[in-house]
This record gives structure tokens, sequence and C-alpha cells, in this order.
């Protein structure tokens, strides 16, 4: 067996496992919604539809499956950047639960100091990646400060930092930056959303920015934990911080570290969600995706590239939930149960693994052992 | 009493890369002890986890009691009434005796529809176990406060409260001290007297031929055959397992030591429950030189060690390398200045676990050239790192430097930590129980290196609980007692006698 073969075997080994969880998942889901009396097919088409992955039958003036294509990608924009900030503070060991808050400070900042400003866009933009990478990061870094001085859980610090967040901002929102109307935040200025606006074929859209800065990302993160002495050193507190520590590894210094990378990411999640998806705030709300992206780190199997596939598929549930709901008449929470089912099974892989070992080895026990090239093959490396 | 109660047949199991147990046939008889010997990765742990149900063979038959049986979870094992004591525990630390043992199996007390653990009960029956077999233990403690030799006899009466009839013993003494290993092997009888069958996984062939009825010898994975203890001598059971004649005599040549690497003064620790565990120690270690603290376990002998390797505060006395004060120094920095360290728990310490044999050789030397340029990591380096110690080293594994180190032996990971600190050629070397948990082989290859390391004027420091370890390659030994040095002496003008009374306290 040469040493390509095998990486290649070894790859697809590596997806075989996630493409089974995904189908039990839809299997199981399809059995739900077939108890409620919908056809499972139309529910599926109906969430893809909804993201603009498949054409709808109508559309209303103006729009067509480019506008739901570029709709789903600024939700995927925030959504790859929060799961890679959960799967930074992961990979140290550390369940950074407070994503939400760590999106909604950068957002609330870049929203009151620049989005309703009226500097240009080439100003505007660049401004607001910075606020979300301070404010996130200094956020992050407060958290894992906490942790490695007076060793507060990082859980506990972060949902504690949720709530003071989510007051403070919805005081600042209902005291001055209230729409009369609705009684959320204005919108933000058009100039400060990263989004950059195109036409085609009749269809108007929003092309996401924050997207080239994710896929970005990903790489430069990829990067950063297989091949620096930075990510090496993560990596090894966070699967074993005594052995970090007798190594030489100082510790505290890279809990604090990695969970200020993990709240820059969120911020950046922050800033692309609230200046690029949804443009304002609703007082109090901490947004769901900030707690869906743990799951989507956990079902990317806390790695980069992983992270992007996992979003790509939950925000289709996410996103095509709404459509589907109202033309095909199955809640819209049926999304988030499918998700669920999704990280049961994904959570599941080992024991997938397993079953599938077994299931190998016995049907080899059938055949003759001496006509197993394979097995000769093993016995002779 | 020839009666056959476990028969395995044609066992094969194979990992990645390696062929772990190669068609291994056996048979135990009822109310023996069957000792299993062989090189570190030869196969035993895994031969007797699938007895105990937690791997299934490739190829194979298993026989309990003449009836074939397929054991796919350790659940099948303790129906057929096996046990195991693995190599690790697997106790909850901060659950009490009785919760631990009954976990999983708890008898139930019932009020009409309501039912509750009957934890009174088990209590009462553990307390009888207990004195039964001589285990003596407070059903009510904690784990976690509790010693490593304790912990082991829950472990035991964990599987006497299951009615285990077959008990598995994967290296029970490697944890313990000589007094409690003595011990240990008393029960064993005491449970054979009993009608239990055991089987003892150990590499001190003193132990075999002390308790042990039939011993069976696994290289590379083949059963090399089944001997009649009595009637087989330890070093030909030696050569049998090692496929060769080995020689376990040192050359240890008398030279004289040069400048103090390791000038230790007045030296006061005390650990995280504020007790003084190290109580104004002083001591020097020169180079060329193996000074040996020996000592029952506990009695602030790792202290010392951790103190000087930064794993520890401490709170008076100075500890200075080659004449620089390192007592304030971070670990790292201490690395850099000359210390090794290997430590003594091998899993908690010593390794990353889950990460490859490759990552963990390099793992005080990642951020150096060639291992990384400019924080990048240079994975050749690493590689070629890899390839060279596992061979110079012998370090076996499945997958080479691409081995997950969790999935390595006990021993083989202990031999990545020694050929790892021994190529950071630093200047003091530290080794806390080296041979813990190795075979004969391996420990006069260990011994001999650590007798290398002395001769190219490295300064060692060994703390060692084996008092024939100590005195095979000291030249100067410190008793440790109660976190004072009672004792210190050139090698020489000791004897064994004398450093054994050392250790207990006396002093004339
Ligand atoms: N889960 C596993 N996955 C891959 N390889 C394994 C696994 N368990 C054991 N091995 C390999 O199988 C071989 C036999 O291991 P085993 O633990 O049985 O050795 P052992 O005889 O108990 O050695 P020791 O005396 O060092 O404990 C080793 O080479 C080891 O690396
Ligand atoms: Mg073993």
């Amino acid at each position: 067996m040469n040493k390509f073969s095998s990486r290649v075997r070894s790859a697809l080994s590596g997806l075989l496992v996630p493409s089974i969880s995904i189908a039990l998942t839809l299997i199981v889901a399809s059995v739900i919604v077939l108890l409620l009396g919908k056809n499972p097919i139309e529910v599926f088409l109906g969430f893809l539809r909804g993201s603009g992955l498949v054409f709808k039958p109508r559309y209303a003036g103006g729009q067509g499956i480019l506008t739901d294509f570029f709709s789903y990608l600024s939700i995927l924009t925030p959504m790859i950047f929060a799961s890679l900030g959960v799967m930074m503070g992961m990979r140290a060991g550390l369940f950074n639960i407070g994503v939400a808050g760590q999106m909604l400070l950068p957002g609330f900042l870049a929203s009151v100091l620049i989005g309703y400003s009226d500097l240009p866009s080439y100003l505007a933009w660049p401004i607001i990646i910075i606020i979300g990478l301070v404010a996130g990061g200094a956020m992050g870094a407060l958290i894992g400060f906490l942790k490695h001085r007076f060793n507060i859980h990082e859980v506990v610090t972060s949902i504690m930092l949720n709530y003071i967040i989510s007051y403070v901002t919805a005081f600042f929102i209902n005291t001055y930056y209230a729409d009369p109307v609705t009684r959320n935040s204005r919108p933000v200025s058009e100039a400060s959303r990263l989004l950059i606006p195109g036409q085609a074929g009749g269809a108007r859209f929003d092309l996401p920015v924050g997207l080239v800065v994710a896929l970005l990302v990903i790489f430069v993160m990829r990067f950063l934990l297989d091949r620096t002495t930075v990510g090496f050193r993560i990596n090894a507190v966070g699967l074993n911080k005594d052995c970090a520590r007798y190594a030489g590894i100082n510790v505290g210094n890279n809990v604090v570290l990695a969970m200020a990378m993990s709240g820059m990411l969120a911020g950046l999640a922050g800033v692309t969600y609230y200046l690029g998806f949804a443009n304002n705030m609703v007082p109090k709300e901490l947004v769901s995706l900030g707690y869906d992206s743990i799951a989507v780190a956990v079902l990317g199997n806390v790695a980069p590239v992983g992270c992007l596939f996992a979003s790509i598929l939950v925000t289709i549930f996410q996103k095509g939930s709404v459509y589907m709901s109202s033309n095909v008449g199955v809640p819209k929470d049926i999304a988030s149960v499918i998700i669920g089912i999704l990280l049961m099974f994904s959570a599941s892989g080992l024991y997938i693994e397993e079953t599938l070992q077994r299931l190998r080895r016995r049907s080899r026990s059938k055949q003759d052992a001496k006509t197993d090239p394979d097995k000769a093959e093993e016995e002779r490396a | 009493m020839t009666e056959t109660i476990v028969e395995l047949r044609n066992i094969t199991k194979r990992f990645p890369g390696i062929v772990a147990n190669d068609d291994v046939t056996l048979d135990i008889r009822k109310g023996e002890i069957f000792a299993l010997l062989g090189e570190n990765g030869a196969g035993k742990s895994t031969l007797m986890s699938i007895l105990f149900g937690m791997y299934e063979p490739d190829e194979g038959q298993i026989f309990v009691r003449g009836e074939e049986v397929r054991l796919t979870s350790s659940k099948d094992a303790a129906a057929l009434n096996i046990g195991m004591v693995h190599q690790h525990f697997k106790l909850v630390s901060n659950y009490t005796i009785t919760e631990n043992i009954v976990l999983g199996d708890e008898p139930l007390k019932r009020l009409g529809p309501l039912s509750w653990v009957d934890l009174k009960g088990a209590s009462k029956k553990i307390r009888a176990l207990s004195l039964e077999y001589g285990l003596e233990v407070n059903p009510d403690d904690k784990i976690e406060d509790l010693q490593v030799s304790t912990q082991q006899r829950v472990e035991i009466l964990k599987m006497l409260y299951r009615d285990a009839e077959i008990l598995i013993f994967d290296e029970p003494t490697s944890v313990l001290t000589p007094q409690e290993i003595e011990y240990l092997l008393e029960i064993m009888e005491e449970l054979r007297r009993g009608g239990k069958t055991i089987i003892l996984i150990t590499h001190k062939l003193e132990e075999i031929k002390r308790v042990a009825d039939r011993c069976a010898i696994l290289l590379h994975g083949k059963l090399v055959g089944v001997y009649d203890v009595a009637t087989t001598t330890t070093q030909r059971m030696a050569n049998l397992m090692v496929g060769k004649e080995l020689d376990t005599t040192l050359d240890k040549t008398e030279h004289d030591f040069g400048e103090v690497v390791l000038d230790v003064s007045d030296l006061t620790v005390y650990n995280e429950q504020k007790v003084k565990v190290v109580d104004n120690v002083s001591l020097r270690v020169r180079q060329g030189e193996i000074l040996a603290i020996a000592g029952v376990s506990g009695n602030g002998q790792v202290d010392i060690a951790d103190a000087i390797a930064g794993l520890q505060h401490i709170s008076a006395g100075s500890i200075s390398l080659k004449g620089e004060e390192i007592s304030r120094l971070s670990i790292k920095d201490r690395i850099a200045r000359g210390i090794s360290y290997i430590p003594e728990d091998r899993q908690k310490d010593g390794l990353v676990m889950d990460l490859t044999l490759r990552d963990n050789l390099a793992i005080k030397t990642f951020d150096r050239e060639p291992f990384s340029k400019k924080g990048v990591l240079q994975p050749e380096a690493f590689e070629q790192q890899a390839t060279d110690l596992i061979k110079r080293y012998d370090i076996r594994s499945g997958q080479g430097s691409q081995t997950t180190t969790r999935s390595m032996s006990g021993g083989n990971q202990q031999k990545a930590i020694i050929a790892r600190e021994v190529e950071l050629d630093s200047d003091l070397l530290i080794f806390v129980q080296p041979t813990r948990g190795l075979d004969v082989g391996a420990i006069a290859n260990i011994h001999q290196q650590i007798l290398e390391q002395r001769d190219k004027g490295k300064a060692i420091l060994l703390v060692s609980l084996e008092l024939d370890e100590v005195l095979a390659l000291a030249d100067t030994i410190c008793v440790a007692f109660r976190g004072q040095i009672l004792k210190t002496d050139s090698a020489k003008n000791l004897s064994k006698e004398e450093v054994g009374q050392y250790m207990m306290g006396v002093t004339q």
C-alpha cells in the first residue's frame, strides 16, 4: 500500500462517518415529518428553496433564486465565525458558551459608532471588522483571565457576561437608539453594512463581504492550529494541562490567548450578523445562532474546515425553515429538532465507527483468511 | 484440580500496523494462579482485555467452563464471573468505596412503586468480604482520599462483590511499594485457597516464582509456551521472554566526580493541602554522579524532584544549577538551563495521550530550531527525530511515529519519555521511578542508559522505590523519611539492610 492511496483512503473513511450521521438524521427527520402527516421530500425541498439552492416555483418582483442564495450566504457568514469561535475554545479545553454575548457587544459597538455615522463603506468596513476583533477579543480575554487567575469556570463567567451585555445594551438601545415604531434599534446605514448590492436577471441581491473574510480565516485558523507553535501549545493545553505545564508551556497564558481568539472570532460573527444580516438589534435578545454554533463546532469535528461544512449544512435548515414552514406547513421549529438529531448522531461518531469495524470484521472472518490479500499485506507491514 | 476453566483457542487480534495477539492458544485451570509474562507490547493486556470482553478477537474462540462464549462487553464477562483489575484503575474519585463497588449493579430496595439503592446493605456485604480476604478498607471513605494500594483493594473487592471466580490482575504490583506487594501476593494466595482462579500479568519474575503455578510467555504476540513455575528458573523465563540470552549485568566503573551541578539547600515545600512534605532538605549532585533518593513511597522524594523541576512552589531554601539560582525561574527556563525530568506519572504528566508519538517526542523542543522556524512547525524535523529515537530506544508501536500514544503499551510509553528526556542532553537528569512497568529486558536497557549518561558526565538524581535499583545504580544514597533526609552516604558504605532500616525511620 503506498502512501498516497492510504491517505486517500483515510480521507474517505473520515468522510464516511459524518455521511452516515447525516443520512441517519435525514431518515429520522423523515419519520417525524411522516408522523406529522407531511411529505418529507417536500419539507427538504422547502429548506433548499428557502436557502436559494433550489428554484422556488414563484418569486416576488425584484427577487430571484440569487436573492435567496445570497441571503443564505449572509447568515452563513456569522455562523462560520461563531462555530470557529467555539472550536477555538474547545481546542484549548474551554467551553465558550457565551458566543452570543460576544457577538452582541461588538455588534452593538459597531452599530453605534459606525452604523449610525455617515462614513463611506471603504472606511466603515475595516473599522467595523477591527471593532469586532477588539471588542470580542477583549471579552474572551477577560473570561480566560478570570479562569486563569481566579479559577472561575468559563461557563459561569460567559453566561453571566451574556446577561450583563444583553441588559446593558438593551438599556442603551431603549434610551438612545430605539426605532419609535419597532422598538428595536434603528437600522444601520446602508454604507456600513458588510454587503455589496448587486443585480442580475431582474433579481436584487446583496453579496456578503464577510464571507470572503470567513473563508480566509478558516485557512488561517487551520494553518495556525496545525502548523504553528502557537497551535501546538494550545492543542497540548487542551488535551492535557498537566503535561503541557510539565513540558514548560505556560498554561495560563495559553488559556487567555485561546479565549481571546475565540472571542475575536465571535466578535467577527457579531459584526457580520448585526451589520450584514439583521442590520438592527432587538433589545435583550441574544441570537440563537450563538448557541447553535456549539452544535456546529461539534458536528464539524472541532476543526476549521469541518466547521465550514457543518455551517453550510446547518444553515440550510435554519435559513430555509421560514419558507418551508409557510409553504409546506410544518412548524419551523422542526429545524431545531433536525439540528438536535444531527448533533446526537454526530456525537455518536465513535459508536458508528466501532459498529462499522465490527461489521467489517464479521464479514471478513466469514471469508477464508488465506484468500484475503488485505490481511496478508498488513502482516507484512 | 486440573479442571480447565478458561480456554483460548487460536486467538488473533490485529491493530493497525501490528498483530497484538497471533494465534494464541491457552488453557487455564480452575484454582490456579496463572502468570502471563512478556516484553512491553507483547500483547498481554490485549489478550486479557479480550477475555474480559473489551475487545473482540479477529479470529479464534473462547471457552469458559467448557462452553464456547462470545464476549462483546465487560458485562458479558461479568456474567461469566470474570473480573479484571486494569493497569490503570477505573474508579470515580468523588464517590465512596461502596458507591464505586455497586456502580452499574446497584442493589435495589423496593417499597411499592418506589425503589432506591440499598447502600447500607451493600456496605455491610463489602465489610464482610473485606474481612474474609483481609482486604482492609472503610466502605464509606471517598476514593480521592485513598492511597493507591487501597484503591487497588477497592478494585479487588469490586470483583469479589460481583462474585468473580476468574480474577485478572494487569500489572497490579507496578504501583505498589515492596511491603504492599508482599501483602497483595498473600491476598492472592488467600483467594486461591478460596477456590478462585487468578491470572496475573507482571514483569517481576520473583513474584511469579513466589505465587504462580504456571506461566505463559508471549513474544511479539505469539505464545512461546506455558511453563511450570516450580521447575523453571527466572533466568530461563527471562531468556524465553526476550527470545535470546538476556544479559542483565551492569558494568559500572568507578570514576571521580566533577563539579557540582545541582545544589539544593534547606529546601522546604508545602503541598496543596498545606502539609509540609519536604522539610529542610539539602543535597548536591556532581557531574558523573548518580544520587539516589531511597525511601518508602510518600516520604517527600517526588516533591523534591517536582520542586527542582519547577512543578511545585518552594517555601524556603534554594536550588542552584551550575551555580545559578533557579528556584524563581519558570519551568521552561529551567528546561532550557539543562534539566531533564522523567516524571512519576507518565500518563498524567509525561505524555499527551491523544497526540502522536512524534509530537510527544518533541513536546519540549517544538519551539526550537529545527522543529520550528519563526513559529512555523517543521514536520520533517519532527519525523526525522521520531524515526531516529524509535530506532535507537526500541520504542514499539503499531504505526511508528504516527501512533497515538494512548494506543501504545504502558512500557513503550515509558520508553518514549526516557528517549525524549535523555535526548535533551541536559546536565541534570531527574529520573523518578524510571523502570516502573517495564520488562526485564527494557529495565536492563534503561539502567545501561542511565549509566551511560553518568559516564558522559551528567549529574543524575534518581528517585526509586525499588531498593535493588537504587543499590545497583547509585553512587550516593540519600534516604528520605517524612520529608527529611535521614542519611546521606556513599553507596559503598551502605548495606541493603542499613538502607532498609533508615527507610523505616530507624536511626542508630
Ligand atoms: N487500542 C489499540 N489500538 C492500537 N494498537 C493497540 C491498542 N492496544 C494495544 N495496541 C498495540 O498492541 C500491542 C500490544 O499491546 P498490549 O497493551 O497488549 O501490550 P502489553 O503486553 O500489555 O505491554 P505492557 O507490558 O507494556 O503493558 C502494542 O504494540 C500496542 O501498541
Ligand atoms: Mg499491558
